[in-house]
């Protein structure tokens, strides 16, 4: 039987392949923070379920709206081009306020100020719509709320919030949430 | 053979191939754990990839959402957690464009940077790779890897299952064995058995052999008995024989004057008169003689006796009586009686003599109440002396015949044998005590008699001549008996027929009226009483009379009522019973005619 080999020789080799994955994480890219959200949209959609009434027809989008003001620009378009939830593709539609926001399924919600946003939030309330905003924007809160913790963009989720509306997260989307509010 | 051996043969034969089965199925069993193992260890290696492939494919659900939105603290706590199964060597999470997402390896250089589909480890790992999906989209794989389970320890679960097919194979090798031996201890059994059976009719044949060993020393102790019996006998008759035949020829010479026929006539009756008493006692010893039982005073004989003892005895014996008052009658042939004590006190003197001869002794005669075996009352009458006695291993042999202690010439060894047949004949016993250098005690114990009245016995002097001439028939198969009887009946003055059958003798019978038939009862073809019988049939009125010296017959089932004469006879016995039986046979032709009118 072999020895195994020291600890300490072990830590380094452990400590060298660590750096090794750091090391290719940044290398490949450096997405800026708006990028990243906006990926993060898109994505969403594929850990959240609709009432079963608002199931969307096969081969219609889902409409991702993007209420008050656009800090993604082109950016979310191109990252929503190459999803697919379901064989459904997503559309990005940008409306001013919450005016016509019935097709939505996502509504990320970015009003010109604090007040804004909550107007939108509230005119939105009890629909099956996926409310997101933004901490950069204000306290007010969606049923999913980014913010960046220890450089990353991450965010927390008012599960409460979503199963008043009907709509359910994934339990693999609420486990790397950082923080989840739930109505109990 | 027994039939023990066939049901065991049977079996033996059955259960031959037993060990053979035995072996064989331990080699299946043997074959089948092996087997097993195999099976084992092949089922193992697909389970553990299935198992690693599940698990990958947990991984790859638990780490979408991570992998999604580029958390890898949460998915390298997903492939952490795996880390926990010593069985999971390195799990990786690589993102849709192969780059390691997050990883654990538990030593360096297991995990490779970006993955590579196409470079299988292989040896003693397991890898399994399952899709990151999202929304049926990969987006990412995972990247697992297992160790097999130590051999060590699979060889350690292969070996429980080896053992138990060991110990089955054993335990079949063992019952065969067991069914082995079995079959050899049944092997022994048998032989053991057939041994036995073999001893046993040795045993038998032995038991025949030893039986008919036994039979032959009989018949050799018979042998000898009867040449000592014939011995003596043909010693006591050549002596008799040679006074008859030595005075026979004195009378045969012419000019024998009158003095010289007359005694040496007289010798020859008398030497007949002793063969004839030697007969007879030999018949009783036989217990065959003709007994012709009366009622009698036991004190009567003895006292009649005495005068005849005193002669016999001599001057030197003294004799004593003792007679016991009021005893029974017995019945017993008087003749045989006083020869009975007649031989005992002979014995007695000659003890007493050979004591002492010229000193003498004391016979003691007693009489008394005595009671037999088998409690019938009897009279003991005791012969006692005071001679020499007998040892007590010779008191065993003194009732055999020719048994004798006297000197050759002296006496017959017939005295006490004849005592003993006359004794036991009449339904009584006879005992012997004695003492070395005392004296003899000869007990003679008779039953009482059951009769009371004794028949007077009217005897008559001598015949001149015959009451009445009559025509007798003589039927006798022996010539001179037959030539003496006519002679005998002639000088009687009787006119005589001879026929030598019985068959002869009907005939005669139903063509002449002859006043009597005298017929012998031991002939070849019909017999004297078959004769009798006949003739009552065909002739009622022709009374019969039987001659014999001896016959079972009669001894057997009697004379049925008709006289009987026993040889030897003398004249006047002969006149006797022809005119007794001439002159009843006169008394009932009238008798009948009387009860006619």
């Amino acid at each position: 039987m072999h020895r195994p080999p020291s600890l300490r020789r072990t830590g380094l080799r452990r400590a060298a392949a660590c750096l090794a994955l750091l090391w290719a994480a940044p290398a490949a890219a450096q997405p800026s923070e708006n990028a990243v959200k906006a990926a993060f949209l898109t994505k969403f959609p594929a850990y959240v379920d609709w009432p079963a009434s608002l199931r969307i027809a096969p081969g219609a989008p889902i409409n991702l709206c993007i209420l008050g003001g656009d800090p993604f620009g082109r950016t979310i378009d191109e990252a929503a081009r190459g999803q697919q939830v379901d064989g459904h593709p997503i559309a990005i539609r940008r409306m001013a306020g919450a005016a016509g926001a019935e097709i939505c399924q996502i509504a990320f919600v970015d009003g010109d100020s604090a007040h804004g946003t909550g107007d939108m939030l509230r005119a939105l309330q009890g629909r099956p719509v996926l409310t997101v905003t933004d901490g950069r924007d204000g306290p007010e809160r969606g049923m999913i709320h980014f913010v960046v913790a220890g450089g990353r963009v991450r965010f927390h989720i008012d599960q409460a919030a979503a199963e008043s509306c009907g709509l359910t997260f994934n339990a693999r989307l609420l486990a790397i949430a950082l923080s989840v509010r739930t109505g109990r | 053979m027994p039939p023990l051996r066939r049901p065991l043969t049977r079996l033996a034969e059955r259960w031959q191939n037993a060990p053979l089965a035995g072996g064989l199925l331990a080699l299946f069993l043997l074959a089948a754990g092996l087997g097993v193992i195999f099976l084992s260890a092949r089922s193992y290696a697909f389970q553990k990839q299935q198992e690693t492939e599940v698990q990958a494919q947990i991984l790859a659900a638990s780490v979408t959402a991570a992998l999604d939105f580029g958390d890898t603290r949460t998915a390298q706590e997903s492939v952490d957690a795996l880390g926990v199964n010593p069985q999971v060597s390195a799990a990786g999470v690589y993102d849709s464009a192969g780059r390691l997402f997050a990883g654990y390896a538990r030593s360096p250089g297991l995990l490779s940077a970006r993955f590579d589909r196409r470079a299988p480890r292989g040896g003693n790992l397991v890898e399994a790779t399952a899709p990151v999906l999202r929304g049926g989209q990969p987006i990412g794989i995972v990247y697992l890897q297992a160790v097999r389970e130590p051999l060590s320890r699979r060889l350690a679960r292969y070996g429980v299952v080896g053992l138990l097919a060991l110990m089955a194979a054993l335990i079949v090798l063992i019952l065969g064995i067991a069914q082995n031996a079995l079959r050899r201890a049944n092997r022994a059994l048998e032989e053991r058995a057939e041994a036995l059976s073999g001893a046993y009719a040795e045993l038998q044949v032995q038991v025949e052999e030893r039986a008919k060993a036994e039979e032959q020393l009989r018949q050799a102790q018979k042998m000898q008995a009867l040449g000592q019996l014939t011995g003596g006998i043909a010693h006591d008759f050549n002596n008799l024989l040679t006074v008859i035949q030595g005075s026979a020829d004195i009378l045969r010479r012419p000019g024998l004057d009158e003095e010289k026929r007359v005694r040496f006539a007289g010798a020859i009756a008398q030497t007949a008169t002793r063969a004839a008493a030697l007969t007879s006692q030999l018949l009783a010893f036989a217990r065959r003689q003709p007994l012709q039982p009366q009622i009698l005073d036991v004190n009567e004989q003895i006292v009649e006796m005495t005068d005849l003892l005193d002669r016999a005895l001599g001057e030197r014996i003294a004799i004593r009586t003792d007679l016991g008052a009021d005893l029974c009658a017995i019945e017993a042939d008087p003749a045989q009686l006083e020869s009975a004590i007649l031989n005992i006190a002979v014995n007695a003197r000659d003890a007493m003599l050979g004591k002492d001869p010229s000193g003498g002794g004391t016979l003691t005669l007693a009489t008394g109440d005595a009671v037999l075996d088998d409690g019938r009352r009897a009279v003991a009458i005791s012969v006692a002396d005071t001679g020499t006695g007998i040892p007590a291993e010779m008191l065993e042999h003194v009732f055999e015949p020719f048994f004798t202690t006297k000197s050759v010439g002296r006496g017959t060894g017939l005295g006490l044998s004849q005592v003993y047949g006359f004794a036991t004949q009449s339904g009584g016993d006879i005992r012997v005590e004695s003492e070395v250098g005392r004296g003899t005690r000869v007990i003679l114990i008779l039953p009482c008699s059951t009769k009371t009245e004794a028949p007077e016995e009217v005897r008559e002097g001598g015949h001149e001549g015959a009451a009445r001439a009559a025509h007798i028939l003589v039927v006798d198969d022996n010539e001179p008996v037959g030539l003496l009887a006519e002679a005998l009946m002639e000088e009687l003055g009787h006119k005589v027929t001879r026929a030598h059958s019985g068959l002869e003798a009907l005939r005669l019978a139903q063509r002449t009226g002859f006043d009597i038939v005298f017929t012998d009862v031991v002939m070849p073809g019909m017999s004297g009483l078959d004769l009798a019988e006949r003739l009552a049939e065909v002739l009622p009125g022709v009374p019969v009379v039987l001659t014999t010296g001896f016959s079972d017959e009669i001894a057997r089932s009697g004379t049925g009522g008709r006289p009987v004469l026993f040889k030897p006879y003398r004249l006047d016995s002969l006149a006797e019973v022809l005119d007794s039986v001439l002159a009843s046979n006169d008394r009932e032709p009238a008798d009948r005619q009387a009860g006619d009118q």
